[in-house]
């Protein structure tokens, strides 16, 4: 924190003069205006406004400066910061902090009590807490990326804690290769019940995980044929969920009782996991299919393990991989020439994620100063980032509450390619459901709230646009202007 | 041609009127000269059935032995299937829709789908969402009709997704705007007025690539509730069954349907309005799941039409279903059935000409185990667009198809 914070105004006063006199060219409202909120001193020259093209302009893009670069890495590799954060962050050069964030380890959330691992809701609560407070941010992140990207509902997982398994693997495997991370799908108990793989045997191939594995996680449509989903199902029958005793030798599952409750089935497995076991995909030599398939032009007894093999090894993988992780954390529409660049780094290193982030955060494409909130914040993100802004990280469960009316609830993704991004997230109702969440994080019982003033720049860079610069002049209270930062457009954006 | 926002100002006075009727060759030849006499209180529904619903186990074609052969775990029997002629009829649990089907409002348009269908449904989506089979087109169908032909009509409620969080793809084009509404009592600023007021001010002129959409988003979500404020009461006239709860799951249909009826009887402006229901790519466990889908189905949209009724404007409304594919013939090992293409079309309401349309696809001439489709699904959106909104559907469509005549005359 900067200790040299100066003494709080009354208010926050943006004359019309600074904020008009700031956009350079008289050009009102074709940049983002770049805001003096404190005093002078904190002023930096305006970038030249973007063309006025686009109606409104481009942002005053502060990409030039070294502390809003740490903070447009922060933004994207993690989820949000406090004031402090930012200063820790912009005191190491720009290569250092891409090198500390990527190279986090995972943090292992506390304990869940293993009766909370059978519903979603309370594992959704529990994530949210750890994602709010982590000081890993970068696995966490990757662990929602992944979930997102190789998703699953928790509909099939119902009286079984398959979501909390899942979520564990995502953060475990989430930053190492792609190869291990895809076999861990493969038997991901909530994975093989979510696209089917546990009801394909050798007599009665199902197509839904092995068609899915090719369009939507590794290769893209076009990238396989009609042949391939066939021959993948095949290769990849006879995985089942087994319970394995804490020597990995499979159990019986325990059957309900007649006249049992739901509740007393959950508590019988309850005693069996405290004992030591634990659920597992595994492959059933007798339902596996063990004849030859020709698959991708490949051809042999395949099974699921030379499945992930043979995807790797495709020209498509790495650039669908790649193009998926951009959107995400690099730019809406990355050009052919950057993928095909970051998609390269990325196959050279037998598809190590950590090189794949470090390759996206330090090429040019991301620091451009055009590249300047290019992406909309998830549901999901967005409300990490306001706890971990106000520091009220203790909203876990209105999260879990909330995220439905933004159009994303955990674990109930709208259809098998996981959420839409960017301007697919964009409502009225949505909409709506931010400026809502806004209101609850001020209004919420808690820590004060930090200086506003100081937000402002740590959080919006001070670069805001004339909506926001309104409300803000127009603010009575704090809490009123941390609801206007909150709420902003810029605050939506990263 | 485009339907100025006068018309749809006019339309709007006009809400509970009885329906002015414009012969559509006459609609179109009078709104290319820009008159505007004409006046249009018509609404369309478009309900989705999210994941590919199992056509053949919806309109079964019970007099085919090769049915019966291709499902010998999920196949309904005959002496179950709502009978609709001779060779044809409903789930069994499709009570309400039989009911629909003899009071002549239920149109069941057969093996609707397009020629080298695709079985990714991202790809199918694509199609029917962009109305493109060779998926080029940037925006969607309704979008497109919205953007190109009432985009004058700028009330943001011209066009609402009910029940929904995000925009469907259908109406996203650029110069369509669309309020998505996932509850009318939520549909609003918390906080009080000063959250109220600074909420859609934050919104005001954003830069930036989505500041045009931020602001949108907000302008469009103001206005919406405003006209929701100020609206007439509206109260079911039929019990929906949303909260009853049907094989586990509540029926998210029939509240959103239920929406959809307190909008069009409360708000003038509404033209297009959609409706999703999801769940139902049933690679397993079909013959319990997709009855349990279907039920949910029927008891919405019957409701729905009963209120509609019991409100007076039941002449003003036409429903259509859609699914991204029909199912392939022969169930899985799983009892339940892959990704597969045609399947049939409902589309219900009093000024629809109930009946059969179309020749059911032979289950014996496949392609790769797939249904070869008799009907393009654009002949369904042609109909629509053109013989009941009004509009040209060549411009939306990009051609014209086999004319399907749906509507009473």
């Amino acid at each position: 924190m900067s200790t040299a914070a100066p003494a709080p105004r009354r208010g926050i006063r943006l004359s019309r003069r600074q904020a008009l006199g700031l956009a350079a060219g008289g050009a009102l409202g074709a940049a983002g205006l770049r805001v003096a909120l404190l005093h002078p001193a904190g002023l930096v020259t305006p970038s030249t406004p973007a063309s006025a093209a686009g109606g409104a302009g481009a942002w005053a893009s502060p990409l030039g400066s070294s502390r809003a670069l740490a903070a447009h890495l922060l933004r994207r590799a993690g989820f949000g910061y406090t004031g402090a954060e930012l200063d820790a962050a912009a005191a190491l050069s720009y290569g250092d902090l891409v090198d500390k964030l990527v190279t986090q380890a995972p943090q292992q959330p506390p304990v869940l009590a293993t009766t909370d691992q059978f519903n979603y809701r309370t594992v959704s609560r529990w994530w949210y807490a750890h994602m709010a407070t982590t000081t890993a941010q970068l696995p966490e992140r990757m662990a929602l990326f992944w979930h997102g990207h190789l998703t699953s509902d928790y509909r099939k997982a119902a009286n079984f804690p398959y979501v909390h398994k899942q979520n564990q693997l995502y953060r475990e495997l989430g930053t190492g290769d792609l190869r291990s991370l895809l076999l861990g799908v493969v038997y991901d108990p909530l994975m093989v019940r979510y696209l089917d793989l546990d009801q394909s045997s050798a007599k009665a191939p199902n197509e839904n995980f092995a068609r899915e594995v090719m369009e939507l996680y590794t290769l893209g449509a076009g990238g396989y044929t009609e042949q391939d989903v066939r021959e993948g199902a095949r290769a990849l029958s006879g995985i089942r969920v087994a319970l394995l005793d804490s020597g990995g030798t499979p159990m019986p599952l325990p059957k309900r009782q007649a006249g049992s409750t739901p509740q007393e089935y959950v508590q019988q497995l309850v005693r069996l996991l405290d004992g030591g076991a634990r659920f597992a995909g595994v492959l059933q030599p007798r339902m596996h299919d063990q004849g030859t398939k020709t698959y991708l032009g490949h051809t042999g007894a395949i099974g699921p393990d030379q499945v992930v093999d043979i995807l790797l090894a495709q020209d498509a993988c790495a650039p669908f991989v790649t193009t998926k992780a951009l959107t995400h954390f690099g730019m809406p529409s990355p050009s052919r020439d950057t993928v095909t660049r970051i998609a390269t780094q990325f196959r050279a290193s037998k598809y190590d994620i950590r090189t794949l982030l470090r390759a996206i955060f330090t090429s040019s494409e991301f620091k451009d100063p055009a590249n300047y909130r290019s992406l909309v914040r998830s549901p999901a993100d967005y409300m990490v980032a306001a706890m971990r802004a106000t520091g009220r990280t203790a909203l876990a469960q209105q999260a879990v509450n909330a995220g439905g009316g933004m159009d994303q609830v955990l674990y109930d993704p709208p259809t098998v390619a996981g959420w839409p991004v960017n301007a697919a997230w964009v409502s009225s109702s949505a909409w709506l459901g931010r400026v809502n969440f806004a209101q609850m994080v001020v209004a919420a019982k808690g820590a004060a709230l930090p200086d506003v003033r100081t937000a402002l720049h740590t959080q919006l860079d001070g670069v805001v646009g004339p909506g926001t610069a309104g409300v803000i002049n127009a603010a009575a209270t704090d809490q009123d202007r941390w609801y206007a930062l909150l709420a902003s457009p810029e605050f939506q954006l990263k | 041609m485009s339907i100025t926002r006068r018309d749809f100002l006019a339309s709007g006075l006009l809400a509970g009127a009885a329906g002015i009727v414009v012969p559509p060759v006459l609609a179109r030849g009078v709104l290319a000269a820009a008159n505007d006499g004409v006046h249009n209180n018509r609404v369309l529904v478009v309900v989705q059935l999210g994941g590919g619903n199992d056509g053949l186990n919806t309109v079964v074609p019970y007099a085919d032995a090769a049915y019966h052969d291709a499902r010998p775990g999920i196949g309904v029997a005959v002496d179950k299937v709502l009978h609709l002629d001779a060779a044809a009829g409903l789930n069994p649990v499709m009570t309400g829709m039989k009911a629909l089907y003899d009071a002549g409002r239920l149109a069941v348009v057969q093996g609707v789908g397009y020629n080298n269908p695709t079985y990714s449904h991202f790809e199918a989506l694509h199609v029917w969402e962009y109305a493109d089979p060779q998926r080029r087109a940037t925006d969607g169908w309704l979008g497109r009709l919205l953007a190109t032909q009432m985009k004058d009509a700028s009330n943001p409620l011209a066009a609402c997704a009910l029940g929904q969080t995000g925009t469907p793809t259908e109406l996203r084009a650029s110069g369509a705007t669309v309020s998505v509404i996932s509850s009318v009592k939520g549909y609003d600023v918390q906080g009080g007025a000063v959250r109220q007021a600074a909420a859609p001010a934050l919104y005001r002129r954003t830069p930036g690539v989505y500041g045009a959409l931020f602001d949108q988003a907000l302008s469009t979500a103001e206005t919406g509730i405003g006209a929701l404020k100020k609206a007439s009461t509206y109260s079911p006239a039929v019990a929906y069954g949303s909260t009853a709860t049907v094989y586990g799951s509540k029926n998210s249909l029939a509240d959103a349907l239920q929406m959809t009826a307190q909008m069009i009887v409360t708000q003038p402006a509404v033209k297009i309005c959609h409706v999703v229901l999801g769940g139902f790519d049933t690679h397993q466990q079909e013959d319990q799941r997709q009855a349990a889908l279907l039920t949910n189905v029927d008891m919405a949209i019957s409701s729905f039409m009963k209120d509609l009724d019991a409100h007076g404007v039941a002449d003003r409304v036409v429903l259509m279903t859609w699914s991204e594919f029909g199912r392939r013939v022969k169930e899985n090992g799983s009892r339940g059935t892959d990704h597969g293409s045609a399947a049939p079309v409902f589309v219900v309401g009093a000024p629809v000409k109930g009946g059969m349309y179309g020749a059911a696809p032979s289950l014996t001439d496949l392609d790769s185990g797939n249904l070869k489709h008799t009907t393009d699904f654009r002949s369904v959106y042609q109909a629509v667009i053109q013989d009941w909104l009004g509009g040209d559907a060549s411009s939306v469509l990009g051609a014209s198809f086999p004319q399907l005549s749906l509507l009473r005359a």
